[in-house]
């Protein structure tokens, strides 16, 4: 069903003299869903967001809004709005003049403007600010007015370029949730970019992952993180162990690979591309997913034993360092705040398993193999 | 045509547009005029309408003693007011930068500003009514019976020196206020925390990094001074001998506009090298000494 | 020295006075000009006389006040058309020059801004003898050879105008390129991207971030045109402004008419001052 896309993309690119800032970029949104888009910085998702909004034309490809294509439409006449990085709310208006200002330009009625300016300063819930100077806004109350000013006018797409960059680690948290529910109780498609993933994560119903100008994986927050595709992927949504080795044997569903410092461990199988015995490749496990226990238990396809080299305490996100015994690699582990693992302490004595499925094992971009 | 294409005809237009108007003004105002003097100092009156090329304006004036010493008195002149302006402003920079704090800041900064919003004219006419013979000081000081008879303190050279550092504060202070503004108070505590007194931190932190400052407001008085006319005209009296003054009698009273031209041309080389020294003195660029 | 430097005690004592007197010798000639402005004397000097409006109001036949002083009140005339279409000139041409300078790129871009910095280090006699050249120069040409006499090319107010345009210009626009180097261009992308016009743009919000300093470069070049002498002492015709009758009167002898109409002008461009001082101040998008 077409009617159902507010927004498709066909290999778009866009190069800069020599530069491919973005290469072959296709995906569909699906009609009131939160889409992020989540890179490290220069990835080109800025790039990919300002052609969205009109600021900058494609080189090729194709863009479309409801069926109809974007291209050659000026920025002012797309049905799209966007909240700016840094908000970019007039600062010569006052609250209510920044939101009426888009009504404002489509010649609406004064009582009608009037009207639509305290409904949607009441909906993103600050009723009766309108008269304030935006200079007297504190910075979450910044968001609302800059997303409101959006949705009185009630694109078809709201574009989001990180805003939420600039606020303070408590702030940023709760302008999450914030964002999320604002986006379900208007129902408008949103396209979020960030370089944060948990940013992404918490809020989308899709994220795509951008890496050189290229869509690694598109996919729910739950596919990124259980089965990313890419080693990138797996490198930049959620935390994880990287080991570097080979394939010394493949069965029909697990893989077995030696790494360069001689442990052997255990993953599942790829479907897609399936991995041959001597390919040089990359084992990721999740800090998370690695199961501690002080005996020994002798579950899980990957094994070892360790010593807890350093304790990285940070309450609830508290990490242990562990020192592999016999190859001495180093494993990052989750450090359960339980009873059984509170009173752990440098040079303690731990066992460490996860299942074959629970690593991720990837042909490796390595261009000369090193034993 | 395509959007790219349609914007970047659009762009030119624009940038033809804002061009005309400054290189129409630049041409006609500033290029054209300049050479024209240029061209009217080179030439010499035949008989009437008619002209030939020659160099004898510039030859009257190293011949004629009077035209080159004036000329020299008013160069020499102009540095020691940069000179002395300097001196005496830095130190109420320092103080409207770093000392005072909150509203006598503004206070004190506004105060340097007003006196320069009022005419020259109006403020070398209160010099007059203080420092002439039948003026305040004179008998403020005959009341006070520490002179016997009035005294003149007009139409000498202190005089008109303090006229010129009066008139020329105002593009001290405020280049320097901020420039100081910009310096952070502990690069200071540090030069004496490193061992270095007063006079160290001075030398070796607060000029350099003023040194911007300086060398705009030098050079922003320099040439105010040298282009004066007001000033020495009405404190110096007749024999105040000021360059300014040789151009306005050649063109207005003589009507002499070859010789004036000459003049004037000599004028804007030395105001131009004496630019050129102070950027080059203190490696700034002339976009930066003047774009603040 | 900064109060957490250790220093002498005397030194801070010191210091406040220099800046003291400092302030005294700035203030000085003003004051007393304001003063003997209100002094019932035919001169301005001590002593007191006793209070008086005379040198602003009176009518008599040895004591003409400023009010009814034809020539003195011709001039304040002549003062302010100069000054207004100097302004307007000059801030017509600064806007253009900051939009070229701050949005702009073409070649040549950096040579040109040295060349449209040069007016502010050629001194003002020189601009207004050149300018005067020219003209005369262009009006002798068309008059010889075509019979056309172009009256305003000749000494007067247009000439006038034109030469103080020629460097208050530049100061205009170094005061609006400023402003709109700190313009976010951010904010031109929100209105474009909520529906606004190129031009709609332009009017409801570049326009509006450049008022502050707009208005301080019309009112600083309303001030410097009026307050200007060399170079309108060149160029000057038959309606003289009031630089240059104050100056010839003064050369003739001082009376306390001088002294109202200085305290007049302290007062209204003090004023004006004060006015750019606010409008500056209450400019938004500060930090």
């Amino acid at each position: 069903m077409t009617s159902a896309i507010d927004l498709s993309c066909l290999s778009l690119h866009k190069s800069f003299r020599d530069f491919q800032a973005v290469q072959n970029v296709s995906f569909e949104i699906p009609r009131g869903s939160f889409f992020s888009i989540l890179g490290p910085s220069g990835c080109g998702k800025t790039t990919l967001l300002r052609m969205l909004a009109g600021f900058l034309e494609p080189s090729s490809g194709e863009m479309k809004i409801k069926g109809r294509s974007m291209l050659g439409i000026p920025p002012n006449k797309r049905p799209v709005n966007m909240v700016f990085q840094h908000l970019a709310l007039f600062p010569m208006m006052s609250v209510a003049e920044n939101i009426a200002y888009g009504l404002k330009r489509r010649r609406e009625k004064p009582d009608f403007i009037k009207r639509k300016v305290e409904d949607a300063l009441e909906r993103v819930g600050l009723p009766g600010i309108g008269d304030r100077d935006v200079s007297q806004l504190s910075g979450g109350q910044k968001q609302r007015i800059a997303i409101a000013r959006c949705l009185v006018l009630e694109p078809d797409v709201l574009l989001l370029d990180e805003p939420l960059g600039a606020l303070d680690l408590k702030l940023r948290e709760h302008m999450k949730v914030e964002l999320k529910k604002l986006q379900q109780a208007f129902g408008t498609t949103f396209i979020y970019i960030t370089h944060d993933q948990s940013e992404a994560m918490v809020m989308s119903d899709q994220v795509a992952v951008m890496n050189k100008g290229r869509f690694e994986q598109v996919g729910s927050p739950q596919e990124l993180y259980y089965h990313p595709k890419t080693p990138f992927v797996a490198g930049f949504v959620g935390e994880n162990n990287r080991f570097s080795g080979k394939v010394s044997n493949v069965s029909v569903h697990i893989v077995q690979v030696k790494t360069d410092c001689g442990q052997t461990l255990y993953a599942q199988q790829r479907e897609e591309q399936p991995l041959a015995e001597g390919m040089d490749v990359e084992l990721f496990v999740r800090p998370e997913m690695i199961h501690l226990s002080r005996e020994r238990v002798f579950a899980d396809e990957n094994d070892m034993t360790g010593r807890v080299e350093n304790v990285l305490f940070d309450g609830g996100n508290s990490r242990l360092l562990v020192r592999v015994d016999g190859t001495g690699s180093e494993i990052q582990v989750v450090h359960p705040q339980t009873s059984e693992f509170t009173n752990i302490h440098a040079g303690d004595q731990l066992h460490l398993s996860w299942k074959a499925e629970q690593s991720h094992v990837f042909a490796s971009n390595r261009k000369e193999a090193t034993v | 045509m395509s959007l790219t294409e349609r914007w970047l005809s659009g762009k030119r237009v624009a940038l033809f547009l804002l061009l005309m108007p400054l290189l129409l003004y630049l041409f006609f105002l500033i290029l054209l005029p300049h050479l024209e003097i240029l061209n009217i100092s080179l030439r010499e009156r035949v008989s009437y309408g008619v002209y030939e090329f020659s160099l004898g304006n510039y030859q009257a004036f190293f011949t004629e003693p009077l035209y080159w010493r004036t000329f020299l008195r008013t160069a020499v002149m102009s540095v020691l007011t940069t000179a002395i302006t300097l001196v005496v402003a830095f130190p109420i920079a320092w103080y409207i930068a770093k000392v005072a704090q909150g509203k006598s800041r503004s206070v004190l900064f506004l105060a340097c500003l007003i006196p320069f919003w009022v005419s020259e004219l109006v403020r070398t006419y209160g010099w007059m009514i203080l420092l002439r013979e039948t003026g305040v000081i004179s008998s403020l000081l005959q009341t006070l019976g520490l002179v016997d008879g009035p005294v003149e303190m007009l139409y000498n050279d202190v005089t008109v020196m303090v006229g010129l550092v009066y008139t020329s504060m105002l593009f001290m202070v405020v280049p320097l206020v901020s420039t100081l503004d910009g310096l952070d108070d502990s690069l200071v505590e540090a030069a004496y925390d490193l061992g270095g007194n007063g006079w160290h931190a001075l030398k070796e932190v607060v000029i350099p990094y003023a040194m911007p400052g300086i060398v705009s407001g030098c050079i922003v008085v320099f040439m105010l001074t040298l282009g004066n006319y007001l000033t020495p005209t009405l404190l110096g009296g007749k024999d105040s001998l000021w360059f300014t003054e040789q151009i306005f009698t050649q063109f207005i009273t003589r009507f002499n506009w070859e010789q004036g031209s000459a003049f004037g041309i000599l004028l804007l080389v030395l105001s131009s090298l004496m630019v050129w020294l102070g950027l080059k003195l203190s490696r700034q660029s002339f976009t930066e000494a003047m774009g603040r | 020295m900064i109060a957490s430097i250790p220093q002498s005690r005397a030194f801070p004592r010191t210091y406040l006075a220099y800046v003291t007197v400092f302030f005294v010798f700035l203030m000085a000639p003003l004051l007393v000009v304001a003063v003997f402005s209100l002094n019932d004397s035919l001169f301005p000097s001590l002593p007191w006389q006793g209070f008086t409006l005379d040198w602003f109001l009176a009518d008599t036949p040895e004591r003409t006040g400023l009010f009814h002083d034809k020539r003195i009140m011709a001039s304040i005339g002549v003062s302010l058309i100069v000054a207004s279409c100097v302004a307007v000139l000059s801030v017509l041409l600064a806007i253009s020059n900051a939009f070229l300078f701050e949005r702009q790129s073409f070649r040549g871009k950096s040579l040109l801004y040295s060349l449209m910095l040069v007016p502010l280090v050629i001194p003002g006699v020189i601009l207004g003898i050149s300018v005067l050249a020219f003209g005369s120069n262009v009006a002798n040409g068309l008059e010889d050879n075509y019979g056309i006499d172009l009256e305003f090319l000749r000494p007067g107010l247009t000439m006038v105008i034109l030469g103080q345009f020629s460097f208050i210009s530049t100061i205009c626009t170094l005061v609006i390129s400023a402003r709109l180097r700190k313009f976010d261009i951010q904010l031109e992308e929100a209105a474009l991207n909520l529906g606004a016009s190129r031009f709609d743009v332009f009017r409801t919000i570049t326009l509006p971030w450049l008022r502050p300093a707009i208005i301080g470069s019309v009112i600083v070049a309303f001030l410097m045109s009026f307050e200007n002498f060399n170079t309108t002492l060149v160029l000057v015709g038959s309606d003289a402004p009031l630089t240059i009758t104050m100056f010839d009167r003064m050369r003739e002898g001082s009376t306390p008419v001088l002294n109202a109409v200085s305290l007049l002008l302290m007062v209204a461009s003090g004023g004006l001052a004060l006015l750019s001082i606010f409008v500056q101040r209450k400019q938004p998008g500060r930090g």
